[in-house]
Formats: C-alpha cells, sequence, structure tokens
C-alpha cells in the first residue's frame, strides 16, 4: 500500500516537471527572446551536442549503403561539373573560395577539399542523397538517380588532389568571336557533353551534336518541369528560358553527327544487331530501328553514336521504370522491361559503335 | 419462406436473364452446343430424380412405418441401391455421353480451317486458304452458316481455353500442342466466345467474336481480298504516315504497307470487325483512339504501351486510318 503511494507520488512528480517544462519552453519561444539570428553563431556547448548527433545519425544511417568502383574518369568529370553549378558556391572549390555570402549562413558550409578524410563514400553518398536537416544542405533533387551521386562522391574524392587547373578544365571556354547560342551551348552543356564537334566529355551522358529538335526540346521541357528526374540537369533545364532550349535544340539538331567511339567489340555489336534491327518478336520486342532509325517522329532519339554506357544506363532506368512521367518514358518502360540485362548490353553496343545519320530536323 | 418469395423471383428471372444471348451454353446455335444442352438437361432432370429418391429414402428412414424401416436396411437393399444401382446408372450415362458427343471427335475434312493461337491477351486468328497460303486477322473468326470449321488451337506461352457457349464446348490451348475445335453454325449470328483458363493479368478481357454468315455472303466477305478500295482521304492518308513514324508497325503489321510486325494483332481489316481490344470495347473511331492513348487504363496490364503522346487531332487521323477499308493479302 505504502509502495503503490510512493509509485504514485513518483509518477505526478515527474508528469507535473514535464508539463512545466514544456509550459516553459514553449512561454520562451513565444516571448522571442531566444536570438534567431545567424549573426549570433551558437553556444559552445550547443555547437557540440548539434555536431554530435549529426555525425552519428549520418554514421548510423550510411551503414548498410554499399559503395561502387568510385574510380573511373567518367563519373569524377560528371560530378565535378555538378560541383560547378550546384556545390562550389558555397562550399569552394580547388582555387576557388566559397562565396562570403554562403559563409555567413550558420552553420557555415564547410570546406570539403579534405572532406573524403572526414567520412567514407557511403557516408558522403547519404549525405549528398539526403541533405541535412537544420543546415542549408539540401537533398539531391531526385532521390531515383543514385547514379548521379555517386558521380558527385567520385568527385569530392578526386577533388583532394585536384590542382586549380584540372578544375578549372572541367568548363570549356567559350570563343568570344562565336556566335551566341554556341557561347550558351559550351558555357552550359559543354562541361559534360563536349564542345560541339567534340564527343562528350564522360561516356555517361549523351551526345547532342544531330540528335533531333524536337526530341532535344522535348528532353529538356520534361528536366525543366520534372517529368524526367535528375538531379543534374533538372537545375541546368529550369534556368533556360523557352527561347533559349528551343535554340539550343535547332543548333544542336543542325550539327554534324559525330563518329561513334571507338572501344566496342565487334562481338558485342554484332549480338544487338539482330536486336536493333529485327527485334524478337517471340520476347514481345519490337526492333529498335522502327522507333530509333529512319523517318520515326521527330520526338522520338536517334540512338547511333551514342556511348554504350550512357544507352545501357538510360535502358535500365527505363526497366526499372525510373526514368520519368512522360508518355514517351511509359512506351519505351513497357518495351524495357522485356529487355533482359544480356539484351540491354547488347543493344547499347550496337547503337554505339554504329554509324549516326544525319537528324532530319 | 413467404417474406422472401419476391426476392427469390427478382433474383431468379436475374439469374436466368443470363442464360439467353450471344454468349450463353443454354441458348445453343449449333450441333455441339445443343449436344451439350440436351446433355446438360439430361443431367440436370436424372440428377434431381436420384436427390429425389434419396430424400424418399431419408425421410422413410427416420420417419417411416417399421416395415419400410426394416426393408431399407437390410442388406440387399443397401447393395442393390449403394452398388448396383449407381454402377448401372454411371455406366449408362457414360455410353449415353460418348455416343451423344461421338460426332465432336470426327475426323472428317472441315469446309474451313483456322487457326488459333492465344496470345498474351488476345487471338491471333489465321485463315488457310488450301493453296498453302494464309490471311491474318485478330480477335474475330469470320465462318459460313452451315459448314464445318475446324480451329486448330496452339499457344505459344500460356494455357488458354477457348469457349464459345452458343457453338460448341472448350478446347484448352496448350504450349507446344495443337488442339483442335469443330464448330458449325445453324444460323447466321455473332458469337461472344472467352478465354475460359486464368492466363494471367487482363485474362477476364480476352474474348473473340464468331462471326457466322450466310454461305454466299462469306464467300463474297472472304473473296472480297483482291477487290479495289476508295483511296484514303488526307486525314487517313496522315494517320497512315502517324502509324509507321510513330514505330505502330514494329508490332502490328497492315498489309500491303512497310508495317510487317508479328508482335500484336494484324490490323488491316480492324474497321470490319466488331471490337478492338479482344472484345474490349466496339469498334468505332472513338475508341480505337482511347485505346491507343489510354489502352492501360482500359485494359490494365495489356502488352501494348500506352501511347499517350498524340494530340487529338493525330489520333482521330491515326483511328480513321486504322478503320479504312484495307485489302488483306494472302501470305505464304
Amino acid at each position: 500500500m505504502i509502495m503503490r503511494r510512493a509509485m504514485r507520488r513518483f509518477v505526478l512528480t515527474v508528469g507535473a516537471t514535464l508539463l512545466v517544462l514544456a509550459a516553459g519552453g514553449f512561454l520562451f519561444a513565444w516571448s522571442g527572446l531566444y536570438n534567431i539570428a545567424a549573426s549570433r553563431g551558437h553556444w559552445a556547448i550547443v555547437e557540440w551536442m548539434l555536431r554530435f548527433g549529426m555525425t552519428n545519425s549520418v554514421e548510423l544511417h550510411a551503414v548498410a549503403i554499399d559503395p561502387p568502383d568510385l574510380h573511373d574518369r567518367d563519373l569524377v568529370t560528371l560530378g565535378g561539373n555538378h560541383y560547378r553549378g550546384g556545390c562550389a558556391y558555397c562550399h569552394g572549390a580547388p582555387g576557388a573560395k566559397a562565396n562570403p555570402v554562403s559563409q555567413a549562413a550558420l552553420p557555415p558550409p564547410p570546406d570539403l577539399s579534405a572532406v573524403s578524410d572526414n567520412w567514407n563514400d557511403s557516408q558522403l553518398f547519404w549525405i549528398v542523397k539526403h541533405g541535412i536537416k537544420y543546415t542549408g544542405m539540401p537533398a539531391w533533387v531526385s532521390q531515383n538517380r543514385d547514379s548521379e551521386v555517386w558521380a558527385v562522391v567520385a568527385f569530392l574524392k578526386a577533388m583532394k588532389t585536384m590542382s586549380p587547373d584540372q578544375y578549372r578544365a572541367l568548363q570549356p571556354d567559350p570563343p568570344p568571336s562565336a556566335p551566341a547560342v554556341e557561347r550558351e551551348a559550351i558555357a552550359s552543356c559543354g562541361g559534360c557533353h563536349g564542345i560541339p564537334g567534340e564527343r562528350p566529355r564522360t561516356g555517361l551522358v549523351p551526345v547532342l551534336d544531330g540528335q533531333k529538335r524536337d526530341y532535344l526540346i522535348a528532353a529538356l521541357e520534361d528536366y525543366a518541369n520534372g517529368a524526367r528526374e535528375s538531379g543534374m540537369m533538372q537545375p541546368i533545364a529550369s534556368d533556360l528560358a523557352p527561347a533559349t532550349i528551343g535554340a539550343l535544340a535547332a543548333y544542336y539538331a543542325d550539327r554534324p553527327p559525330l563518329e561513334p567511339a571507338d572501344g566496342i567489340s565487334e562481338a558485342d555489336a554484332e549480338a544487338g544487331r539482330a536486336l536493333a534491327i529485327a527485334g524478337l518478336p517471340e520476347a514481345g520486342i519490337p526492333a529498335c530501328n522502327t522507333c530509333h532509325a529512319g523517318d520515326a517522329l521527330p520526338s522520338y532519339p536517334r540512338l547511333a553514336g551514342q556511348s554504350a554506357s550512357y544507352l545501357a544506363a538510360q535502358l535500365r532506368f527505363l526497366k526499372a521504370g525510373a526514368r520519368g512521367s512522360s508518355g514517351r518514358s511509359a512506351i519505351m518502360t513497357s518495351i524495357a522491361q522485356r529487355l533482359s540485362e544480356p539484351q540491354i548490353d547488347a543493344a547499347a553496343a550496337f547503337y554505339a559503335s554504329s554509324m549516326p545519320e544525319q537528324a532530319a530536323r | 419462406m413467404k417474406g422472401i418469395r419476391p426476392y427469390l423471383v427478382i433474383t431468379c428471372s436475374i439469374a436466368l436473364a443470363g442464360c439467353e444471348g450471344t454468349q450463353s451454353a443454354l441458348d445453343p446455335h449449333g450441333p455441339a452446343a445443343a449436344r451439350i444442352a440436351i446433355l446438360t438437361w439430361f443431367l440436370l432432370g436424372l440428377a434431381t430424380a436420384v436427390l429425389g429418391l434419396v430424400i424418399a429414402a431419408t425421410w422413410l428412414a427416420i420417419g417411416g412405418p417399421d416395415s419400410v424401416r426394416g426393408w431399407l436396411g437390410r442388406q440387399r437393399t443397401v447393395v442393390a441401391g449403394g452398388i448396383v444401382f449407381p454402377t448401372v446408372v454411371l455406366s449408362g450415362l457414360l455410353i449415353y455421353g460418348l455416343w451423344l458427343m461421338r460426332a465432336d471427335a470426327s475426323t472428317s475434312t472441315p469446309d474451313l480451317r483456322i487457326a488459333v493461337t492465344g496470345e498474351q491477351w488476345w487471338w491471333r486468328v489465321t485463315y488457310h486458304l488450301g493453296d498453302g497460303r494464309a490471311i491474318e486477322s485478330a480477335n474475330e473468326i469470320r465462318m459460313p452458316v452451315g459448314r464445318t470449321v475446324a480451329l486448330t488451337l496452339t499457344s505459344p506461352d500460356v494455357i488458354h481455353s477457348l469457349w464459345i457457349p452458343s457453338l460448341a464446348g472448350k478446347v484448352d490451348l496448350i504450349p507446344g500442342r495443337s488442339t483442335t475445335l469443330r464448330l458449325k453454325a445453324d444460323r447466321a449470328g455473332i458469337y461472344r466466345g472467352a478465354c475460359a483458363e486464368y492466363c494471367g493479368g487482363p485474362h477476364a478481357l480476352m474474348a473473340l467474336h464468331a462471326v457466322a454468315m450466310p454461305a454466299q455472303d462469306f464467300a463474297s466477305w472472304f473473296s472480297a481480298h483482291g477487290a479495289t478500295l476508295p483511296a484514303l482521304d488526307d486525314a487517313q492518308t496522315r494517320g497512315g504516315q502517324l502509324f509507321l513514324s510513330a514505330g505502330c508497325g514494329g508490332c502490328h503489321a497492315i498489309d500491303g504497307t512497310e508495317a510487317r510486325g508479328i508482335i500484336g494483332p494484324n490490323l488491316t481489316d480492324l474497321g470490319s470487325r466488331q471490337t478492338i481490344g479482344a472484345g474490349l470495347l466496339p469498334v468505332s473511331r472513338e475508341n480505337v483512339a482511347r485505346f491507343v492513348a489510354r489502352g492501360q487504363h482500359l485494359k490494365p496490364g495489356n502488352r501494348m504501351p500506352q501511347f499517350d503522346i498524340f494530340s487529338d487531332e493525330q489520333l482521330s487521323d491515326l483511328a480513321s486510318y486504322l478503320l479504312a477499308p484495307k485489302q488483306s493479302e494472302p501470305h505464304d
């Protein structure tokens, strides 16, 4: 009986204390006495506590993430060009300081030149993909494009030993004498897709020279309105005015198509030839060329001369239903789902080794 | 009992209404279906009589006079009623059934041979012309009244079963085997058939229509495959170009054009068919346009990608082209 009374008294005391604390906290917030100013900083103990919690959270959440091989130059180039446009403003880069505006945030975005010493690959991936609450660090725009996030991680690791010159070389300089649209093309697209007349600087992105105008417009519009997901292309496309999209598309469509890249084995390409030309009716696979060569609709892309890694990656996105929500994606998704993994690689190899025709505009 | 009588009457009337129409085994329009209907009624009558006997025996065994109960309990009664009676009745039924259905197993030469392949989820129909050549169609069988048509049934992947209840019983389509279904219609008419074996996804939306035509009409329909047709108008021409450029020909064939796909149904004679989507919707310009643009909503899971990329005008052109009369060309 006495035990029960003591128990009851204890519970009541704890409850009342919590109630008073909660009311006090509410009153404090309500009063406006707390100074929310970024200029004031945190007390050292608050700062320590926040960092302690953040570090543990990242470490725990990244524990089951398995990193791919990140030494691929294509990944570093792709990630570096995104870093240039998306990250350097706040975090700085080799030879370029972070903008002082960003450094006045609380917490100030950290310098990342040696970030790979502090976090392992999986932890960097988790931070770039998900962002961090209560800091300015945003999540990756698309939660379905992990390969893009890995490209950024690959760059973050490579950045440690990157010279300012190497970093600056990521961005091609448009010749001042070039027409406006060509300067725009080089400045906005050239870092990854190559300067006009050259193959892309990373095999993970498509060749634009000689692609069909309507397809390029549709792709950029899909990125701009989110119908096609990409943490790299969505920010770029949504910054382009509709007139610029039209001008860039027309510019690239008019350019002569490029020679296919070397390095595709005859045998690989031969395996995809039948699929491209005749399909595999018993598996419900129509010939790729029905839509991707000749006089097909202007909004269907040409595939010849693209890199095998780009084509195979896109087919896998389509197969997973992750390429986007446009009507064209829906058509290709249902076909890609009938392709086996070897068939995807075979078709990609065939088109990667094929000489493109000049696109009809 | 009194209270539920109106409901019973209503329920039974609704249920019985399902017994007539284009897809009913109780409304036979061909000899095979008629035999099945006779057998059905005969079995129903016999089963009712036997059930009556069993109920009467049970009732007497519980509440009947002692003499009757004694008689029922005798070993001779049990042997006669429990062993001899079922053996005789079931053997008789077997013999009657075999005799009645003997014609279905006939192997006489049919007047027309049509190959029907069960695809996922539609019917590929190939008319064999007799000279080694054939004409392609889908989801519809045209047949002359009063003639025997043999359907050669196959399937490339999963088991289907073709059942046109007003004309015949059902026969399975089995991968790696060829089965035969003989049809004969006594009267001209359109008889609906269905896939009667669950085959995945939109199995429930896999119907076929058998169109029985008077023999002369059938002959002229069949030979009209060589007739001159009106030229395509502007909308149809635009639709035809769109059909090719949008890649439809990767899966569909239209005889006499570059569209030679064999994955999906041949669409040459679509305009003369009853339905699109294997019995899904009546053939009309609006419905063809709807199926192209919203096919996955109308028949979820079907193998045709939904082409939600066309303007209303393009859809209308495309549908006009698809419904325009075209010539089926025999192939080898």
